[in-house]
């Protein structure tokens, strides 16, 4: 075997016996394992594994730390914004509701001065913050506008949009009737893809009896219901009922009469035997009264 | 080739198992390769808090060659600043001994030219050389610790090997 071969088999380990004997027999051997041997004098200094790794984690730690600690400041200021928004968007945008509960009527001046009398069970809502540039007014049940000069007026309903610049009106969004009556200037309501602009004494009215929709001219200057009194002309004994248990709280039970007559009168808000009697002589029938149910025969 | 389960090494164990397995290497490594005087030892602490850094960029198997690279590099840009020397650090020879006097002053005086003789090499023979000679590591390892082939490996010692002792003849003739 060549001796660079053997040389190079000696410094991988790898010599066999016989090679082993070979490589002994080199007359530079002597030189070579000297050579070897003196070598371990260079060795690099110890190097602890663990001991270096110990040292190592605290530097680990440490710079985890510092990144922490840039973070949690930051996120508390954060959720401080966080919060401070929260409060300002939630009380800006916050609505104003009012509500009336049976039997009762409530009048509210909105921030530029127009007059809303809300009738019993009803409810409106607005935001006042934003009245300024939008007068928008949420209206569930029935009341009467006496609006101020200025912007658009926009009253919501889920039947339709009901937009005034200046005016009086009514508005009755009940579950059985849909009206809209305006005793001053012009009103415009929207109805689906219906747009119709009533003037003083006309009335839009929706409800599942065609024979409501007339357009027959109405010639009181305000609703009878401001006067604490209900009154009606032609109109079917189920909507008077309806407006009769608002007004007392009361539960009406007609189920053997026809409530579909038509009823022409009105009632009064504050005594109910007064009221039941003005709704029951003319159409010839008669009533029980218990706690809270009246029984009309 | 085995699939790694692991996508980074940000999990504490799995980065406290590559240190162990890879910081004596690469200090070795480093150290045959620059001397002392550089500090190896911070230049790999530097390269593992690196690694640790950027875990989340490192899978494992591109581990050990980012961190052997990283080390590397923080070596070369300490040697722009400073012209290296290199001397190696000797251990201490044996202070009793029943040597002659002759023989220790001749071994003392063979040491010195085998220092000078080491630091004549060029880098990638010296590494090769004594991580073989001294770290007893076989061709196959320093190849793959240096990501080259075994060939290449052997070639490096015997050609290192053939320079000392050419060198050390010279030095012993002045």
């Amino acid at each position: 075997m060549k001796r660079e071969e053997l040389i190079k088999k000696w410094l991988d380990n790898e010599l066999s016996v016989q090679e082993r004997d070979a490589f002994e027999k080199l007359e530079d051997y002597d030189t070579l394992v000297k050579l070897s041997n003196s070598m371990h004098y260079f060795k690099a200094s110890h190097f602890d594994t663990d001991k270096e790794y110990e040292a190592l984690k605290e530097n680990l730690k440490y710079s985890k730390q510092r990144s922490i600690n840039w973070i949690t400041p930051l996120l508390k200021i954060a959720s401080i914004l966080v919060v401070l928004f929260g409060i300002y968007y939630y009380t800006t945008t916050l609505n104003t509701e009012l509500k009336t509960i049976a039997g009762q009527k409530s009048e509210i001046v909105l921030p530029d001065s127009s007059e809303v009398v809300l009738n019993a069970l009803s409810s409106v809502t607005y935001n006042k913050k934003d009245w300024k540039h939008h007068r928008d007014i949420h209206l569930d049940g029935e009341a009467y506008f006496k609006v101020a000069k200025g912007a658009t007026f926009n009253v919501h309903t889920d039947n339709g949009i009901i937009t005034v610049l200046g005016t009086e009106f009514t508005v009755k969004n009940r579950k059985e009737v849909f009206e809209v009556i305006c005793y001053e200037g012009s009103v415009r309501v929207k109805h689906k893809q219906d747009t119709i602009v009533l003037t003083p004494g006309d009335h839009y009215t929706l409800s599942k009896d065609i024979s409501l929709n007339t357009s027959k001219k109405i010639s009181q200057k305000s609703p009878s219901w401001l006067l604490h009194e209900s009154s009606f002309e032609s109109i079917p004994l189920y909507i008077v009922i309806a407006d009769f248990e608002r007004q007392y709280g009361m539960v009406v039970s007609a189920e053997t009469i026809d409530t579909n007559q038509l009823f022409t009168g009105s009632f009064t808000h504050k005594n109910i035997n007064i009221a039941l009697k003005a709704i029951t002589i003319p159409l010839n029938i008669t009533y029980a009264k218990t706690n809270e149910v009246i029984t009309f025969k | 080739m085995k699939k790694d389960i692991h996508k980074n090494i940000c999990e504490e164990i799995l980065f406290s198992n590559f240190y162990k397995k890879y910081a004596k290497d690469l200090y070795t490594f480093l150290y045959y390769k620059f001397g002392e005087q550089l500090n190896p030892k911070d230049k790999v602490q530097e390269a593992f808090i690196k690694v640790w850094e950027n875990c989340k960029k490192i899978t494992p198997d591109k581990a050990k060659s980012y961190v052997f690279t990283v080390g590397h590099n923080l070596m070369l840009n300490e040697v722009k600043h400073q012209k290296i020397v290199l001397k190696f650090q000797k251990d201490k020879p044996k202070s009793h001994t029943n040597e002659s006097p002759e023989f220790l002053m001749e071994e003392s005086e063979y040491l010195q030219r085998l220092q000078k003789a080491i630091s004549r090499l060029t880098e990638a023979q010296r590494v090769a050389f004594l991580l073989n000679r001294i770290e007893g590591k076989k061709h196959k390892e320093i190849a793959q610790m240096l990501d080259i082939s075994t060939k290449a490996v052997e070639k490096r010692i015997y050609g290192a090997l053939h320079k000392l002792r050419k060198e050390i003849e010279e030095l012993k003739s002045i």
